[in-house]
C-alpha cells in the first residue's frame, strides 16, 4: 500500500482494478495518460487520493456525469451549467448562480480547480470532504432540486451507465459511493498549474513583465499573500475581508459552525484564474478587479470579526496608488492558465 | 419448548447475581462453582431448552413503538396537544439509533458492532431492529445513541452504508449536504399555532461536535440513552430471541425540560438551536415490557 501511494503521489495513475494493490497494465481500466499529476511548485495533495484511486475509467464517468442534466429534477441543468470550463469552471455572467427553473441562488459559484489541495468546500467550509460535495447541488432546491436516491435509479436504468461503472469499478453496480468518487475523480483531474506565473516560478523559459513582477513584489509587500498564501494563493481559513453588508446578511462560516465569532467569514479563495472568475467574492459583487482593488484600498468597512489584518495601525484597508493597483492587477493575470482553461479533455465529447 | 423462558440454569444466575455485590469473594466463587456444576447439569439434560452456550450466539429485538403521549402515534390524522397547549398532527418521525450496548447481569458489557439503523414510523419493518450474533446471556440493560457518532460522520463515502447510505434517503432526507452530517432526528408536521408557511413545524436535529482546523467545534448533539430493563431480563439463547418493546414518546421531544411551542419555534434546522429539544427527547425512550421467546 505505502508504495502504491508513492507511485501514486509521483505518476498518479497506474491501473489498479479496486482492490488489487499492484500496478498492471493487464485491466479493463487501463489509462495510458496521466489523468492526475502533482505539479513541482505544488505542495502535497491533502485529497485521500489512496482511498480513490483515479483511473481513466474513473475520469471518463465522472466527466459524463458532470456534464449530465439527468442529475437535475426536471433534466434542465448540469453541474457544468453552473461551473463552465472557460470561466475557470465558475458560472460566467452570474453574481449569484441560476440553478433548476432559473431559480436565483444565494451565492457566487465556486471555480473547480486544484480541488485536491483543498480541504474544506464551498465559501463557508460547511463540506469537509470533496466526494460529499455533489449532494448540496443536487439535492439543493435552488440549484438542481432532485434527489440522490433519484439520480441513481436514474442512472440504473440507462442503458450505459451501468457498463461505464463496471469499466471503473469492476461491477455495474451503482451505488452512492461510487457515483461520489467518479465526480471526484474527474473533479480532482481539473488542475490548474500552467499559467505564465507557474511557468516563470518553475523557470520554464517564460519571463514576467516589469509590471507584473512589481505586482508579484507589492501581492507581498502589501500583505495579500498573507492570507492569499502560497502556490494555492489560499491559506484555507476563514476570514472577514471587511465587505460591507450593504448587499445582504450571509453569515458565511457562522452558519455552519453558529460561533459568534465565526460570523461574516468566508473562505479565503484561490486567485488561480481569476482574471477570467469574475465576478468576485461570495455574492459576486465585484465585476472587476479593479473594483475589488479598490475595495481593499478604500472600500473595507468594519464589520462584526474583520480580520485584524486589514485593520493595521488603526486604518481601515490596504493603501494603494493607482498604479500599485495596476500592477497587483497584471500580476493577477499571470494566474490565467490558458491550457487549463481549453484543454479539451475536460469537456465531455 | 414452552418452559423454556425459565430455563433452570438461568434462573439460578438471575437471583444470585443479583445479590453479588454483598457477598465476599469466596462465595462469588463457590457459587460460580456451582452456578457451573448447575449448567453443566441441566445442560446436559436439556440441552435444546433454554441452557447459555458460553460460545454461543443468539438475537435479540429492539422494538420501537413510536407514541404521541398516551396515544399510538398515527401518520398524518390523529391530533395532539403539546404542552404548550397547541394542537399538531405528526407527518414524519424518523431518528438513528447507533453504538447499540447490551450489559449482561454481571456487568458485562457487549457492544454490538457497526450498529446504525435509521427507525422510521414510515416504515414498519425499521420499527423493529433485530440484532444478531449477540453472546448468549441474560441482559440487563439497553443503551444506544441518538445519531451518528462522530467517527461514521466523517468516515469516507465507501463506509457509509446501510441507514448511513446518503443516497438511500429519497425525498424523506436523512443528511445535511450543506453542512454534512446526518439528522439525527427528524419531527415534521401541521399545527394551527405554526407562523410558517402551510402551518408547517418542521425541526431537524443534528450535529456531531465536529470541529475544523482547532477552530470552534459545533454543537454535539449526540446523546447517549442507557435503558434498565427491569424486573426481566432480556434471555439471549439459541432458541430464544428476546425482544425489548420500547415506547418512545414523540411528545417528550416538545415537552418536559423545554416547552417547545409551534408558534414561537416553528423550525429547526441548525445543531446549537436543536438543544433544547435534545434536552427533551433524551427522555423519550422507555422500556415498556421485555418478552423472552
Ligand atoms: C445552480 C448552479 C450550480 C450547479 C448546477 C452546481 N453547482 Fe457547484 N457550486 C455552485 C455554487 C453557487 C457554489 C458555491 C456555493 C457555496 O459556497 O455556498 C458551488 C460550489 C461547488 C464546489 C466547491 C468548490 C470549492 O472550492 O469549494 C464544487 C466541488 C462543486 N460546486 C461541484 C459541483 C458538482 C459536482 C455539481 C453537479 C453535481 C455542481 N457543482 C452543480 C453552483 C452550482
Ligand atoms: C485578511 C485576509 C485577506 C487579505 C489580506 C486579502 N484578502 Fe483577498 N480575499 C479574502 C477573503 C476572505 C475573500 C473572500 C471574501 C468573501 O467573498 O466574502 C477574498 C477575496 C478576494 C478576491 C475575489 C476572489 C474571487 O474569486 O471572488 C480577490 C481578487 C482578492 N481577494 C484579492 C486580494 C488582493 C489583491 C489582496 C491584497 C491587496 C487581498 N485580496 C488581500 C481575504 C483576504
Amino acid at each position: 500500500m505505502r508504495l502504491v501511494r508513492k507511485v501514486l503521489r509521483v505518476v498518479m495513475v497506474c491501473t489498479l482494478p479496486a482492490g488489487i494493490s499492484s500496478c498492471s497494465n493487464q485491466s479493463e481500466v487501463a489509462l495510458d495518460t496521466p489523468a492526475f499529476t502533482v505539479p513541482k511548485n505544488f505542495p502535497a495533495p491533502v485529497y485521500a487520493l489512496d482511498r480513490n484511486r483515479i483511473t481513466a475509467a474513473g475520469v471518463e464517468l465522472g466527466r459524463m456525469l458532470f456534464f449530465d442534466a439527468r442529475l437535475s429534477r426536471d433534466k434542465s441543468i448540469s453541474c457544468a451549467e453552473c461551473h463552465s470550463q472557460p470561466y475557470a469552471f465558475t458560472h460566467h455572467g452570474h453574481d449569484v448562480s441560476h440553478g433548476i427553473d432559473n431559480r436565483v441562488g444565494t451565492r457566487n459559484s465556486l471555480p473547480i480547480q486544484n480541488l485536491a489541495w483543498s480541504n474544506s468546500f464551498f465559501w463557508d467550509g460547511g463540506v469537509l470532504d470533496l466526494d460529499l460535495v455533489p449532494v448540496a447541488p443536487i439535492e439543493n432546491p435552488l440549484e438542481m432540486d432532485e434527489t440522490l436516491y433519484n439520480v441513481l435509479e436514474k442512472l440504473r436504468k440507462d442503458s450505459t451507465y451501468p457498463k461505464k461503472f463496471k469499466a471503473a469499478f469492476g461491477t455495474e453496480e451503482v451505488t452512492t459511493a461510487r457515483f461520489l468518487q467518479a465526480l471526484s475523480q474527474y473533479m480532482l483531474t481539473l488542475v490548474s498549474a500552467n499559467s505564465r506565473y507557474d511557468k516563470y516560478v518553475r523557470n520554464e523559459g517564460v519571463t514576467l513583465t516589469a509590471d507584473e513582477l512589481a505586482g508579484k513584489q507589492l501581492f507581498v509587500q502589501k500583505g495579500c499573500a498573507n492570507c492569499h498564501a502560497g502556490e494555492l494563493f489560499t491559506d484555507n481559513k476563514f476570514r472577514n475581508n471587511g465587505l460591507s453588508l450593504a448587499f445582504g446578511t450571509d453569515l458565511g462560516r457562522g452558519r455552519i459552525t453558529e460561533a459568534p465569532q465565526d460570523n461574516y467569514t468566508f473562505k479565503v479563495p484561490s486567485l488561480r484564474n481569476v482574471g477570467v472568475s469574475f465576478p468576485y467574492m461570495h455574492d459576486g459583487r465585484f465585476r472587476t478587479l479593479e473594483a475589488v482593488l479598490d475595495h481593499y484600498a478604500e472600500g473595507v468597512t468594519e464589520t462584526p470579526n474583520l480580520d485584524p489584518l486589514l485593520k493595521q495601525n488603526g486604518r481601515l484597508g490596504i493603501p494603494m496608488t493607482a498604479g500599485e493597483k495596476a500592477q497587483i492587477i497584471a500580476f493577477l493575470k499571470t494566474l490565467t492558465d490558458e491550457e487549463f482553461l481549453k484543454n479539451p479533455q475536460f469537456i465531455q465529447k | 419448548m414452552l418452559q423454556s423462558t425459565d430455563g433452570h440454569a438461568s434462573s439460578h444466575f438471575v437471583t444470585s447475581a443479583g445479590k453479588r455485590s454483598a457477598i465476599s469473594m469466596k462465595s462469588i466463587l463457590s457459587f460460580v462453582v456451582a452456578a457451573v456444576l448447575a449448567f453443566t447439569i441441566f445442560s446436559c439434560s436439556k440441552t435444546e431448552v433454554d441452557s447459555i452456550d458460553p460460545n454461543g450466539t443468539g438475537g435479540l429485538t429492539l422494538e420501537f413503538d413510536n407514541y404521541v403521549g398516551g396515544t399510538n402515534m398515527a401518520l398524518g390524522t390523529a391530533q395532539y396537544k403539546n404542552t404548550a397547549g397547541e394542537s399538531f398532527t405528526v407527518t414524519t418521525f424518523n431518528y438513528f439509533v447507533s453504538n447499540i450496548e447490551l450489559t449482561k447481569e454481571d456487568g458485562t458489557v457487549v457492544k454490538v458492532p457497526n450498529s446504525y439503523y435509521l427507525v422510521r414510523e414510515a416504515d414498519p419493518k425499521s420499527l423493529n431492529v433485530a440484532l444478531t450474533g449477540i453472546p448468549q446471556a441474560n441482559y440487563a440493560k439497553v443503551a444506544f445513541t441518538i445519531g451518528v457518532d462522530s467517527l461514521k460522520s466523517q468516515a469516507p463515502v465507501t463506509e457509509r452504508t446501510g441507514a448511513l447510505d446518503t443516497g438511500s434517503y429519497g425525498t424523506d432526507n436523512m443528511y445535511w449536504s450543506w453542512n454534512s452530517g446526518y439528522i439525527f432526528m427528524k419531527l415534521e408536521g401541521i399545527s394551527p399555532a405554526s407562523t410558517i408557511s402551510g402551518k408547517a413545524f418542521q425541526y431537524h436535529i443534528g450535529g456531531y461536535g465536529g470541529g475544523f482546523q482547532g477552530a470552534a467545534r459545533t454543537a454535539n448533539n449526540l446523546r447517549k440513552i442507557t435503558l434498565s430493563l427491569g424486573s426481566t431480563s432480556a434471555k439471549v439463547r439459541a432458541a430464544t430471541t428476546p425482544t425489548v418493546h420500547l415506547i418512545v414518546d414523540a411528545a417528550k421531544a416538545l415537552g418536559g425540560t423545554n416547552t417547545i411551542s409551534f408558534a414561537t419555534t416553528p423550525t429547526v434546522h441548525s445543531p446549537a438551536l436543536a438543544k433544547p429539544i435534545v434536552d427533551n427527547y433524551v427522555n423519550m425512550f422507555v422500556v415498556d415490557h421485555v418478552h423472552n421467546d
